[in-house]
């Protein structure tokens, strides 16, 4: 690892001021914030971050979970994964965002990792993190190794010519269908950005992945209010029984009366560029009867527009029967 | 554990008392807090830290090597390559188990690179971390040349026969009833969780090597030949290893390069493999491409099998790995042909990895077994009752010991093999379809020479020694347990030593052989002991039973007593004490039993019967195996609660050699791309499943006195094929190459 | 730097930059932590800070200065072992044994937290340290067993 500039930041005031000073707080950025360290650590190790300067947050009050006067949930950006999961709210209310967190990663790296880390969280794609190969993410302009490479874990969904990279956070599949909105404060003050705007696509910028400037603090993601009489589900498929990044992944959020769905969100992971926000298959679930055929149908329609590379195929239908089950168990037309 | 089964009818002494039982591992405490000390813990006065440059290309050659950026760092020692370090020397053709080394070829002796990771400089520094940025540091400029690390193989010579009888093409053509179909396993490292590793000390031209090492012996001797120092100069330490599934057996280059490094810089040189060059520079399980051709009567009697197939090798070893090794003698079958070749690849040099050529092999032969049964609409146990063997058809001698079809029916009763219904997906629990699968195992059993020494010591301990390595299948403990039973000293006043050349020559851990061969030898010292201290009893100045004869004397709780008498006896070291003797001695070897007669007149190997049980959950495509039964037929179990533990261990590994595991490379740029144990998946706790193990616990007194044969690798053997079998029953997928993908069974 | 391992305060020469596992095993000489990846994937390395099981390979030691950090040297002691350490022995929860302080530890984080654990919890929160000899089912039997006996002698 190379050598950096330590510093507790005691305020998110002199942590912003810091944060401030660095050109980028993109990919390669010379100022980071240290929190859990799980993925900034290691990509310390792998030379692919070298910041000048990291500014340990872990001591700034940003790690309640309140209970907003709204009926919604304010989550701290330092909440750890694990503090997050079995927080009795969130296992009540937002049962999806529990699920995705506890599918995620071992015991250790839940009880490290943080709110506002997981959202930075960076891919795992196998070129990004190996120096010796070519990644527009990683170096810009340097090429694609995935593209024509090993790429079976990688996105079928917002990808371009540039870049392929999942993103591989399973909290962020699960805050992308609850409607999240992050909470940053920077050099300019405050602002609040809807989940969706947060993640960037790659197009021909992939070392830019979010919308956060220098000195831009996560400080907060907050959750609306439950949506009286929903259910969510959270679920993943991959290789391994854990420990692994899912293939597909899949956030439900439905309402149903009178056997017909009536408002439905959903996410999809392991498949995305970014967090994937479904919207024709929830127009297409929204007052359809729920049955078979119109999970299925939805399913189908999710995954309309997917480009699979060369090894990654089988994700189109693997992340239809995803989602279809995640429908299914949300519905209750499934047990497990 | 299971109690022994049927009958005994070699006529074996009965189980002795300490043997058979539960006694846990006597090197548990040290493992449970930490202070088993393993060869990266060792920390010595001056020690330096070595990295080595590992090469960005898999074949060319290097043009040149820039260190003086790396040299300039904080704390850099040295920077050393082809150009300014001492030559190593290649070693002479291995003798018996001395001088083996896979990749051949020492480190930096010329310049060409052949395999991605090869090494190509190393830095040496004060820190760890210093010597991993000056190797970074590093500037190399290659030529590169075309590469070759593609999947599909071809033989780089005419296929060799290995074994034949009859005419197999001939009896296939013929056959009613037919499978013709080609079998592949990937590319599999070991990946034990402890990394390679050397520490290297010289002193006045001795060097001391704590290494990780399954065989410290033949890394001696090889270190001696490459490093060019006499025999007696080089001394191998290996007190703990964190396993090494064949991976840890052979030198591999960072040893010799650790070792030199040290010579050259004056001071102890640590050396530790990153996870990432366990990929490409110690060894692999090499793909194999196995074609099968299984001819057979309407009724399920083999006429022909034909076994052809190509592993992948380096371009510079010729290593192979003997898929064919047991498909001589698992079945009758008159006519048979067993042919192989060799494919190259800019690969690292491959190496044994747990139970080689027989996993491999037995995947593809019990996978054909299962497809011919299917074929034959057969039930797969009935087919392997059917071509059962009344004697090794290779050879035509008789089995030492084999109870195979007892095997299968012990498991088929353990699992509930009756209430199969073998319709593809019929059988359904809790919304899931299940499937159960079976296939056949074995393992070659075998014993090579072996050297211990016991001493009984005046503070009434016993100490055994034997250059053997306890690789975490409970060496340690069972060496106690046989010097405990034959002395009557309490097993924790047992002290075993292990792993230090300078104890008498103790077999490889390897093979499965430890067991079979070092207990004779330590049996024999022991006696040997025993017999030294009731000499000192009964005669000499001042013996404390004057005028008895030894064989009036035994040896009960530490005291020498009269048999037959209820005195509480001499303590062992009054009796030493009053001969003014230190210690009783005693030595003891066994013979190997390659080329040896046993070899000529029996057929010698382990044998078994796993059984898989899968759950497929088909909108999901998620398939988990849910449970799994493996009964063991390798002779007498002396500790079989570590002997449980490894084929426990070797299903878990087998569930990932069918589900997980694939060392993949980008064809760019020839590199294993997978390469770490995020991407290279192995089985975690979720993935095991419960796992029902039964020995049945024949003794093969061929093999040894107490007939027992070890475990390390038969666990590992068929249970891909039985996994691969129940997909198919769950699912109607036939996976022919490994591992068993989601996007396989999507179709299901 | 000043850290607290196994309750003993000490004061370490590291700079800010070094990982808590590079502190614990090559500053403080305590090698029951293992490295077995060095970036998270296998768990050897795992201790506990403030209880609570985490990798010292991805962990800057920097970032632990006000934390009590407890690592396997720490778990139980020669002569009285922890009811973990125990049971890890009766049941021969181990093979080579190199993975085993990270099991041990990973275990106790998770008995603290849950003191009546299913096997399903067991295994849950042990799937993030591989054993390569494969001994899991052992391994899930052990922790039941100390879950019991703490249960039973808290």
């Amino acid at each position: 690892m190379e050598r950096f500039q330590y510093t507790r930041a005691r305020t998110i005031p002199e942590a912003i001021g810091i944060g401030a000073q660095a050109t980028t707080a993109q990919q390669g950025a010379p100022v980071r914030f240290l929190a859990g360290g799980t993925t900034l650590v290691d990509l310390m190790k792998l030379n692919v971050e070298h910041p000048t300067r990291l500014v340990d947050i872990n001591h700034l009050a940003l790690n309640a979970i309140e209970h907003m006067p709204d009926g919604g949930l304010r989550i701290g950006a330092l909440v750890r994964n694990a503090a997050l999961a079995h927080d009795a709210t969130v296992m009540k209310d937002y049962r999806v965002l529990s699920e995705a967190l506890l599918s995620g990663a071992s015991a250790q790296l839940r009880n490290v990792a943080t709110t506002g880390g997981n959202l930075l969280q960076r891919t795992r794609c196998m070129y990004f993190r190996n120096t010796a190969m070519a990644c527009n993410k990683r170096e810009p302009g340097s090429g694609c190794s995935a593209i024509a490479g090993d790429n079976r874990s990688l996105a079928i969904l917002g990808t371009s010519p540039q870049c392929i990279a999942t993103n591989p956070s399973d909290m962020n599949v699960a805050l992308a269908a609850l409607d999240a909105t992050v909470q940053v404060q920077g050099s300019k003050g405050e602002r609040t950005i809807p989940f969706r705007d947060f993640h960037l696509l790659p197009g021909d910028t992939p070392h830019r992945e979010t919308v956060l400037e220098p000195g831009d603090l996560v400080t907060h993601v907050t959750l609306a209010a439950p949506r009286a009489g929903a259910t969510s589900r959270y679920l993943k498929l991959r290789d391994r029984a854990s420990y692994e990044f899912a293939l597909a992944s899949a956030a439900v959020i439905v309402e149903v009366s009178g056997g017909r769905f009536g408002n439905v969100s959903i996410a999809m992971g392991g498949i995305g560029t970014k967090p994937w926000r479904m919207t024709a298959a929830e127009q297409a679930l929204a007052g359809a009867p729920v049955d078979e055929a119109t999970i299925v149908r939805a399913a189908k329609l999710a995954l309309a527009d997917a480009k699979p590379q060369s090894e990654n195929g089988f994700k189109v239908e693997l992340a239809q029967r995803c989602l279809a089950h995640a429908l299914r168990l949300a519905t209750g037309m499934a047990a497990s | 554990m299971s109690a022994a089964r049927g009958s005994n009818p070699v006529g074996a002494p009965e189980t002795p008392k300490v043997l058979g039982g539960k006694l846990p591992r006597i090197d548990g405490p040290l493992k449970v807090t930490g202070r088993a000390v393993y060869t990266s813990d060792i920390a010595l006065p001056g020690m330096l830290f070595a990295i080595p440059v590992r090469s960005t290309i898999a074949r060319g050659r290097i043009v040149s090597i820039d260190a003086n950026a790396a040299r300039k760092l904080p704390g850099v020692k040295a920077v050393y390559h082809r150009g300014n370090i001492k030559a190593f020397f290649r070693t002479a053709p291995p003798k018996g188990f001395s001088g083996l080394i896979d990749e051949k070829r020492p480190p930096f002796e010329d310049d060409e690179v052949r395999y991605y990771g090869q090494y190509v400089a190393v830095a040496v520094a004060q820190t760890m971390e210093q010597a991993k940025a000056a190797a970074d540091a590093v500037r190399v400029q290659y030529a590169a040349a075309a590469h070759n690390v593609g999947k599909q193989l071809g033989a780089d010579k005419p296929m060799k026969v290995e074994s034949e009888r009859g005419d197999a093409d001939k009896a296939f053509a013929s056959a009613p009833v037919k499978v013709d179909q080609v079998y592949i396993t990937p590319t599999e490292v070991h990946n034990p969780i402890e990394l390679h590793a050397t520490v290297a000390s010289w002193e006045k031209g001795h060097v001391t090597l704590y290494e990780t090492s399954q065989a410290i012996l033949n890394h001696q001797d090889v270190l001696h030949q490459m490093l060019g120092v006499p025999v007696e100069n080089v001394r191998v330490i290996t007190h703990f290893l964190g396993s090494g599934f064949g991976g840890k057996l052979w030198p591999w280059t960072h040893s010799i390069l650790a070792a030199g490094v040290a010579r050259e810089v004056g001071a102890p040189v640590k050396l530790v493999v990153s996870r990432q060059s366990m990929f490409e520079a110690v060894g692999h399980r090499p793909r194999t491409q196995q074609h099968f051709r299984l001819g057979a009567t309407p009724e399920g009697k083999l006429v022909s099998l034909s076994h052809e197939y190509l592993n992948q090798t380096s371009e510079l070893d010729d290593y192979k790995e003997d898929c064919g090794e047991a498909t001589p003698f698992m079945y009758s079958v008159p006519n048979l042909r067993v042919a192989s070749a060799l494919s190259r690849g800019n690969i690292g040099t491959p190496t044994a990895m747990r139970g080689p050529g027989a996993v491999p092999g037995l995947f593809a032969m019990e996978s054909a077994m299962d497809e011919l049964a299917i074929a034959l609409k057969m039930d797969p146990i009935e087919l392997r009752k059917r071509n059962e063997p009344t004697q090794d058809e290779s050879n035509k001698l008789p089995f030492s010991s084999r109870h195979l079809l007892e095997c299968m029916q012990v498991g088929a009763e353990k699992f509930g093999w009756a209430q199969r219904d073998p319709a593809v997906g019929a059988m359904k629990r809790d919304g899931l379809t299940i499937g159960w699968g079976v296939a056949a195992c074995s393992w070659g059993a075998m014993r090579s020479d072996a050297q211990a020494s016991v001493e009984i010591t005046r503070e009434g301990t016993a100490i055994v020694k034997t250059a053997t390595q306890d690789v975490g299948t409970g060496t340690y403990t069972v060496l106690a347990i046989i010097v405990a039973e034959a002395t009557g000293i309490a097993i924790d006043r047992v002290d075993v030593q292990l792993g230090d050349t300078r104890l008498p020559m103790g077999p490889i851990s390897g093979g499965s052989w430890v067991t079979a061969s070092v207990i004779p030898a330590v049996s024999n010292a022991a006696r040997d002991a025993v017999k030294a201290l009731l000499g000192m009893a009964t005669s000499g100045p001042n013996p404390a039973f004057k005028g008895a004869k030894p064989e009036d004397l035994q040896l009960v709780d530490g005291r020498v007593k009269r048999k037959g008498e209820a005195s509480s006896g001499v303590a062992l070291g009054d009796v030493l004490a009053r001969a003014n003797v230190r210690s009783a001695i005693g030595h003891g070897k066994s013979a190997t039993t390659m080329g040896g007669a046993e070899s000529r007149k029996y057929s010698l190997h382990s044998y078994g019967a796993q059984f898989a049980e899968v759950t497929w959950h088909p909108q999901t495509a998620r398939l988990r195996v849910s449970r799994f039964t493996s009964v063991i037929d390798a002779g007498r179990m002396l500790n079989p609660k570590p002997a449980r533990n490894q084929i426990e261990g070797a299903v878990v590994m087998g569930i990932g050699m069918a589900l997980l595991e694939e060392s993949r490379y980008d064809q760019r740029y020839g590199a294993p791309i997978n390469s770490n144990l995020a991407d290279y998946m192995v089985s975690t706790n979720a993935d095991a499943p419960p796992i029902d193990v039964t020995f049945l616990d024949y003794p093969d007194l061929v093999l040894n006195e107490m007939g027992a044969r070890g475990v390390g690798e038969i666990g590992l053997a068929g249970t891909a094929a039985a996994i691969t079998a129940a997909v198919y029953h769950a699912t109607g997928v036939r996976v022919r190459e490994l591992p068993v993908r989601i996007e396989d069974l999507l179709g299901a | 730097m000043r850290l607290t391992i196994n309750g003993v305060p000490r004061d370490v020469p590291a700079g800010d930059h070094e990982t808590l596992l590079a502190v614990i095993r090559e500053r403080l000489q305590l090698t029951g932590t293992k490295e077995g990846c060095a970036r998270g994937e296998c768990g050897a390395c795992t201790v506990l800070i403030d209880g609570r099981a985490a990798y010292s390979c991805l962990t800057l030691a920097a970032g632990c200065a006000d934390s009590a950090v407890t690592t396997i040297e720490g778990l139980g002691r020669a002569d009285a072992l922890h009811p973990l350490q125990q049971a890890f022995i009766e049941q021969d929860a181990l093979q080579c044994g190199f993975c085993t302080p990270g099991q041990l530890l990973a275990a106790a984080a998770l008995i603290a937290r849950t003191p009546r654990p299913s096997e399903d919890d067991v295994r849950v929160a042990l799937s993030g340290n591989l054993c390569r000899c494969g001994t899991y089912p052992k391994l899930v039997r052990a922790v039941m067993q100390a879950a019991e006996m703490m249960r039973a002698e808290p």
